[in-house]
């Protein structure tokens, strides 16, 4: 017993005092008193209008077994979302990039378009989704619209940022050698502006996905955000937190199953450390204010203006 | 042979008050295996004199030509800093300025690896070597083309003394093998001694003021008297030209 007791103490009770020290512990921690407290302090309030987390647990699995009052289940509603979305982006590349490169290397064409990318940076997605309500009334057309609206200016500014800060030294040194256009163009330039890339599909998809979700809302009659809507007019507070978990579900699963490897594959020759951040497109959705990610030191993000000069 | 004409160049930068004036009227000639090292005081011109031999930048007067067997010549350069794609690995890096990329110019990029002895580093990204490492990668890249004419841009003045050192050492018995023909740009007087048959010396304002021959015997200890002496003597000429070097 006391030999039990002894070896006990002296492997697996520092390992566990090791864990109770780390981050992740931390975190884990504050997930489950987050949520402690919310199931005990519900019921003591005097209102019905406040799920316990059981209670939208509950409802979020009867979601996707498929069992639900709306007219789409949150496999369709997403699917319906996720097409209008990634439609959105496809057009938003289409014209962001090639405005971006443009603005890169024109003065003119930067003079020419910077104040609008500046309103369309600063521009709520609300109103890209009012307006396109308005014109396009109910159906596809006003979310995906919204999206390409919001994500737009994301993608060129991004883009301008990457075509600035092409390194020069890199130039001249193909210059120097002679290398064909060509060859410099696929290996100096564009994988110079991947990292930029990447933080124009972030930030293009977070705010494409924020305006296509209030779109939904105001000018769809489905997708997830009409889902959302539903369950709002249906006054029941667990559908409407039910589905902004399933946004949080989401946004986690698009990071670590398509940015986290695309991210690693693409920059797999960046030393550990500069390995682009986990949080950075949930931040981007869950808070309007998120900072800018650290993603390449000089990607753009809301707040962030044209360079002048 | 490797033949380099500079003649009458200036080289200006900007306009009005801010105008620089990088290089004023210089002229010289270089020809067959000779090293020759530019040296002076930072700001110079020695680095626009070698960004216009390469191309990099064009004159604002003047002429420059390398010329081998009356054809253009073949230049190699090593810059200041490695200059490497760090998104290439190292074998990538000199496949890069290959003008053909078939299996020949992978054995020989993989030969100028090993005479820098850094085969076993041909599959690794830049980032994952040391800063000497790099510096003598971006070496075996310029010598991988094989040259007529190599630039260097002072390409030791980044590393700590041991390992430039090691470097010089290395750099003389490349150029030694391959009978290049180099243009070396620094301004530590000490290295140019050490390494060349030729000094040029140059002084504010990019103005070339002596053009001077080291006739001693390789390899050359910076130790040695003879060696030590040159040195002196070449920045005493700067100091009485009021121009020391930095």
């Amino acid at each position: 017993m006391t030999s039990g007791a002894e070896s006990a103490g002296g492997t697996t009770l520092p390992r566990v005092r090791r864990f109770l020290a780390t981050p992740r512990f931390a975190r884990i921690a504050s997930v489950l008193t987050f949520f402690l407290i919310w199931q005990f302090l519900v019921p003591l309030l005097p209102t019905r209008l406040i799920p316990t987390p059981a209670r939208v647990v509950g409802f979020m699995w009867s979601e996707v077994l498929g069992d639900t009052l709306a007219r789409t289940t949150v496999w369709e509603a997403f699917g319906i979302s996720l097409g209008r979305l990634g439609t959105g982006l496809l057009v938003a590349f289409l014209i962001g990039v090639p405005l971006g490169l443009l603005m890169g290397v024109s003065r003119s064409a930067e003079n020419f378009f910077h104040d609008f990318v500046v309103v369309g940076l600063a521009m709520p997605s609300l109103v890209w989704a009012l307006l396109t309500g308005i014109w396009f009334g109910l159906g596809n057309a006003a979310p995906i619209v919204t999206v390409i609206l919001a994500a737009v200016p994301f993608v060129v500014i991004n883009t301008f940022e990457g075509v600035r800060n092409v390194p020069a030294d890199l130039s001249d040194m193909a210059r120097a050698y002679h290398v064909p256009r060509e060859r410099a163009v696929r290996h100096v330039l564009l994988p110079s502006l991947m990292p930029f890339f990447f933080a124009s599909l972030r930030y293009g998809l977070a705010n494409g996905w924020k305006g296509l979700v209030l779109a939904e809302v105001f000018a769809s009659t489905s997708g997830a955000g009409w889902n959302i809507k539903y369950w709002f007019d249906a006054h029941r507070a667990q559908g409407v937190i039910g589905y902004a978990l399933f946004f949080v579900l989401f946004a986690l699963l698009l990071e670590r199953l398509v940015f986290q490897r695309l991210s690693r594959r693409v920059f797999r020759w960046r030393p550990e450390t500069e390995q682009v951040p986990e949080t950075d497109l949930l931040a981007g959705i869950v808070d309007e204010q998120a900072p800018a990610p650290a993603l390449s030191g000089a990607a753009v993000g809301g707040s962030s203006e044209l360079k002048e000069g | 042979m490797a033949e380099i004409a500079v003649q009458h160049l200036f080289k200006n930068f900007g306009t009005g008050d801010g105008l620089v004036r990088a290089l004023q009227d210089v002229s010289f000639e270089v020809s067959g295996h000779v090293f020759v090292s530019i040296v002076g005081p930072s700001g110079c011109g020695k680095s626009t004199l070698l960004n216009i031999l390469s191309d990099i930048e064009t004159p604002t007067s003047g002429k420059v030509s390398i010329s081998e067997g009356g054809k253009d010549a073949a230049v190699g350069y090593v810059f200041q800093s490695a200059r490497l794609l760090p998104w290439r690995t190292v074998i990538d890096n000199l496949l890069f300025v290959q003008s053909t990329r078939d299996e020949e110019a992978r054995q020989r990029c993989r030969r100028f690896l090993e005479m820098v002895r850094l085969g076993d580093t041909a599959d690794k990204y830049p980032g994952e070597l040391s800063g000497g490492m790099q510096q003598r990668v971006g070496i075996s890249r310029a010598f991988s083309i094989e040259p007529d004419v190599l630039l260097m841009d002072e390409p030791f003045s980044h590393l700590d003394a041991i390992t430039a050192r090691e470097l010089r050492k290395e750099l003389h018995v490349l150029w030694n093998a391959t009978r290049k023909t180099v243009i070396f740009v620094t301004h530590d007087v000490g290295e140019a001694v050490e390494l060349s048959n030729r000094v040029i010396m140059f002084g504010r304002g990019g103005v070339l003021q002596e053009d001077l021959t080291i006739d001693l015997p390789f390899p050359r200890d910076p130790a040695d008297e003879e060696v030590a002496v040159a040195k002196a003597r070449i920045l005493r000429r700067f100091e009485d030209l009021d121009l020391v070097a930095t």
